[in-house]
């Protein structure tokens, strides 16, 4: 049986001041409030814009450090250069199974987590403590501390595996290509799942207890109570919580950076790793072009999936 | 609604504008008035170093009145890119740390000062070594005074050699292969070689090819051959790779593909491995292990190629005045006192470097003990020769990055010694043609 209006509890919402008159707006008003929001304009564009505004014009320049004799236009030469180079083009094959890999386990378990600790049992504010830890530290700290776990020879992971007899000889997690992958998203699951249990943790602790009551008074079950009451009163907090975390892990090099530097043979290059590589050996211009189209391919991301996650009645 | 769906693409951009971080600004500090406040940043930190680094410019204070020192620390893995912002924005620093790999860039762009005039007459250029007074003259102008060098020896468990049935260390590539591959035992977790195959690891492959070429090599750029072509382009450079290769594949961890400095060092530290390669800063490292004991290792010479004969980069760094500088006479000075003297002494002992003063082979600090392979080395010229490589050009860290991802497709079975050795070749030539 579905849920009505008339079930919920009567909210009493503040009576409303009646509006007699539109305020008007002179532009001396309006001057007054653009000197007020002045600093703040002017700051946000100095640190922010004015930065983002040069970088992307390095992107269309020749901006190398190492000669800045010559840093003229050169029109979409970084861009072509990069669209022909192997390695960029693997790095976006590592990139979407880097995205991947993390998002879809960060997902589930952040959320499972979140429906453990949404229940009151003992030490509870202890053991949420415990879980969010992980998101206080530093994802390069992070990198060189699971690069020695994932150690062939000293590591804990492969001592744990042969002491439980899993595996009979070590696995050289960091030297293969495809053990390396696995290493740095089980390292950035880790990492990650905090945030999503955060974040629906805190949208699971708005739903109004009165719906699981009533629920439970109809005779759902837990699966029906998770599909038909939970998941659908924390929606938009879910789709922006996996929007926001597309893009940070996109954007995360620093967790790949401390544990394989990309290695073996640039197998665990991201684009961002590769562009911080890029920047290193100070080929701005060719960095920034991969700023752009990071920028660029992230915004077409969040357009489409905002647009496609719109409630139906906006459509209407 | 229209305008909410107006503003989604702006939201939506503002939104990727923020998660994507923008690029940091220089740090500047202002001059009091007054006294001379210099302002030095190093590169290469670690805390010892630093806490050394202070009390030496202390001794400087105090022989300097009205000169006052502030020396900024950043973390050594962006260092080199901070004293480069610090550079470009021209001001905020007057004495650096200047490397092999950062000199060519620093003074292509003009950043760094060439101290040559101020140089002349001082008494300091007498008391350098060959190596050092070399580094501080490259070709006729002064953008760096060496503190020190840091040198290839062999690390060796002494114990494993002779369980092996050795009389002593390996003193050729190949015999190092022989006992690397006796020592080798993956059931006991024992293996041969600390081999590099991470961040770095090309320069041990080139030390070895080096070894190979070292009668045709060009001294003053050993990249090069006697005859204008790259050392890649040799045929022995084949065989050279082709016996590293062996080495990786017969007598190293599997897992050491991705061994940077850190592991490779634990490795033989953790007594897993019997041979390794490093520099001396290492010796305090392996004194400081709990499972090797003092009687179990020793160092001996780099190994020699066939012939005979080893090629000794040097790989070094010292101090330099930026060319923003307006207290370029102080700097000077500073720079003069930290490489002459007690200063240049101290500072080479305490972060274990080869030294940069002839004085330094009558102490007996070098002559005895893990440091006697270094001197042994210096003292043979003929069969340790000492090499410059080009790492000061502008490309070094796109070279270096390239050449170590190349070793990995080595050694991972990606790709052939012949195929790398071809690329190598094409890759320099091109960039000696000017492209």
């Amino acid at each position: 049986m579905a849920l009505t209006e008339t079930d919920r509890p009567v909210r009493q919402t503040p009576p409303r001041r009646p509006v007699t008159r539109r305020r008007q707006f002179t532009g001396r008003t309006a001057l007054t409030l653009f000197l007020f929001m002045l600093p703040a304009i002017a700051f946000v564009g100095m640190f922010t814009y004015y930065p983002l505004a040069n970088g992307i014009s390095m992107a269309f320049r020749n901006y190398n450090l190492n000669d800045l004799s010559d840093t003229s236009w050169v029109g979409l030469k970084n861009f072509s250069t990069l669209l022909h180079d192997e390695m960029f083009r693997g790095t976006v094959k590592n990139s979407l199974i880097w995205v991947a890999g993390s998002l879809i386990p960060q997902f589930l378990i952040g959320f499972t987590m979140a429906l453990w600790l949404r229940r009151k049992f003992r030490f509870r504010g202890a053991y949420q403590a415990l879980v969010f830890f992980p998101w206080a530290v530093s994802g390069f700290l992070i990198g060189i501390l699971f690069r020695w776990m994932f150690n062939g020879e000293f590591g804990v992971v492969n001592d744990l595996l042969m002491k439980t007899h899993l595996i009979s000889t070590p696995v050289p997690w960091l030297a293969d290509a495809k053990y390396a992958m696995v290493a740095v998203i089980v390292a950035n699951v880790w990492y990650g799942v905090t945030f999503f249990a955060i974040m629906i943790l805190a949208a699971l602790q708005s739903v109004p207890e009165e719906l699981y009551e009533a629920s439970a008074i109809d005779g759902a079950g837990k699966v029906r109570t998770l599909f038909s009451i939970t998941i659908p009163s924390i929606r938009t907090t879910l789709a922006l919580t996996v929007l926001l975390r597309v893009i940070w892990i996109f954007n995360s090099p620093e967790l790949i950076f401390g544990m394989t530097g990309g290695g073996p043979a640039n197998e665990t290059h991201i684009v961002t790793s590769y562009m911080i590589q890029v920047t290193q050996e100070g080929d701005y211009g060719r960095a920034s072009a991969m700023g752009v189209m990071v920028v660029f391919v992230l915004m077409l991301f969040a357009i489409f999936y905002l647009l496609s996650i719109r409630p139906r009645k906006a459509m209407r | 609604m229209r305008y909410r769906q107006m503003f989604a693409p702006f939201a939506a951009f503002a939104l990727v504008a923020a998660a994507t971080a923008c690029g940091p600004g220089p740090a500047e500090k202002a001059q009091s008035g007054g006294e001379v406040k210099l302002q030095m940043v190093e590169s290469l930190t670690n805390p010892t170093r630093t806490a050394l680094l202070k009390k030496l410019i202390a001794d400087f204070e105090a022989k300097n009145s009205g000169v006052k020192v502030q020396l900024i620390s950043p973390p050594t893995n962006s260092a080199d890119q901070k004293i480069q912002q610090m550079l470009q924005s021209g001001k905020g620093v007057d004495v650096l740390e200047v490397r092999d790999t950062t000199v060519g860039p620093f003074s292509t762009n003009k950043w760094i000062y060439d101290m040559a005039p101020d140089l002349k007459g001082w008494d300091g250029l007498g008391a350098l070594t060959e190596n050092a007074l070399k580094v501080t003259q490259q070709g006729g102008k002064s953008y760096m005074v060496p503190y020190g060098f840091y040198g290839l020896s062999l690390f060796y468990r002494k114990d494993l050699v002779q369980q092996a049935g050795f009389s002593g260390p390996p003193k050729s590539w190949s015999e190092m292969v022989e006992q690397a591959k006796k020592i080798n035992d993956p059931a006991k977790n024992r293996y041969g070689y600390s081999f590099r195959g991470g961040l770095g690891g090309a320069g041990n492959a080139i030390t070895v090819i080096s070894g190979y070429v070292i009668d045709e090599i060009n001294k003053d750029n050993a990249f090069k051959l006697t005859n204008g072509k790259t050392i890649f382009s040799s045929p022995k450079a084949v065989e050279a790779l082709n016996l590293y290769l062996d080495l990786f594949k017969s007598a190293s961890p599997p897992s050491s593909v991705s061994w940077g400095y850190p592991e490779m060092v634990q490795g033989f530290t953790s007594g897993t491995t019997g041979f390794l390669l490093q520099d001396p800063e290492v010796i305090a490292t392996v004194k400081e292990s709990k499972t090797i004991k003092e009687d179990q290792w020793g160092t001996a010479p780099l190994p020699v190629g066939p012939t005979g004969k080893a090629a000794q980069p040097l790989a070094n760094a010292g101090w330099g005045v930026a060319q923003g500088s307006t207290h370029k006479k102080e700097a000077v000075e500073l720079v003069k006192f930290l490489t002459s003297g007690d200063a240049a002494m101290t500072f080479s002992k305490e972060n274990s470097l080869v030294p940069i003063l002839k004085s330094a082979a009558d102490d007996p600090y070098f002559k005895d003990g893990p440091w006697a392979s270094y001197v042994a080395m210096n003292s043979s010229p003929d069969t340790y020769v000492v090499v410059t490589q080009p790492r000061g050009v502008p490309w070094s860290t796109e070279w270096g990055n390239k050449a170590d991802a190349d070793v990995q497709k080595l050694i991972t079975g990606k790709a052939q010694p012949a195929e790398i050795l071809k690329s190598w070749d094409e890759y320099w030539t091109k960039k000696w043609a000017g492209n």
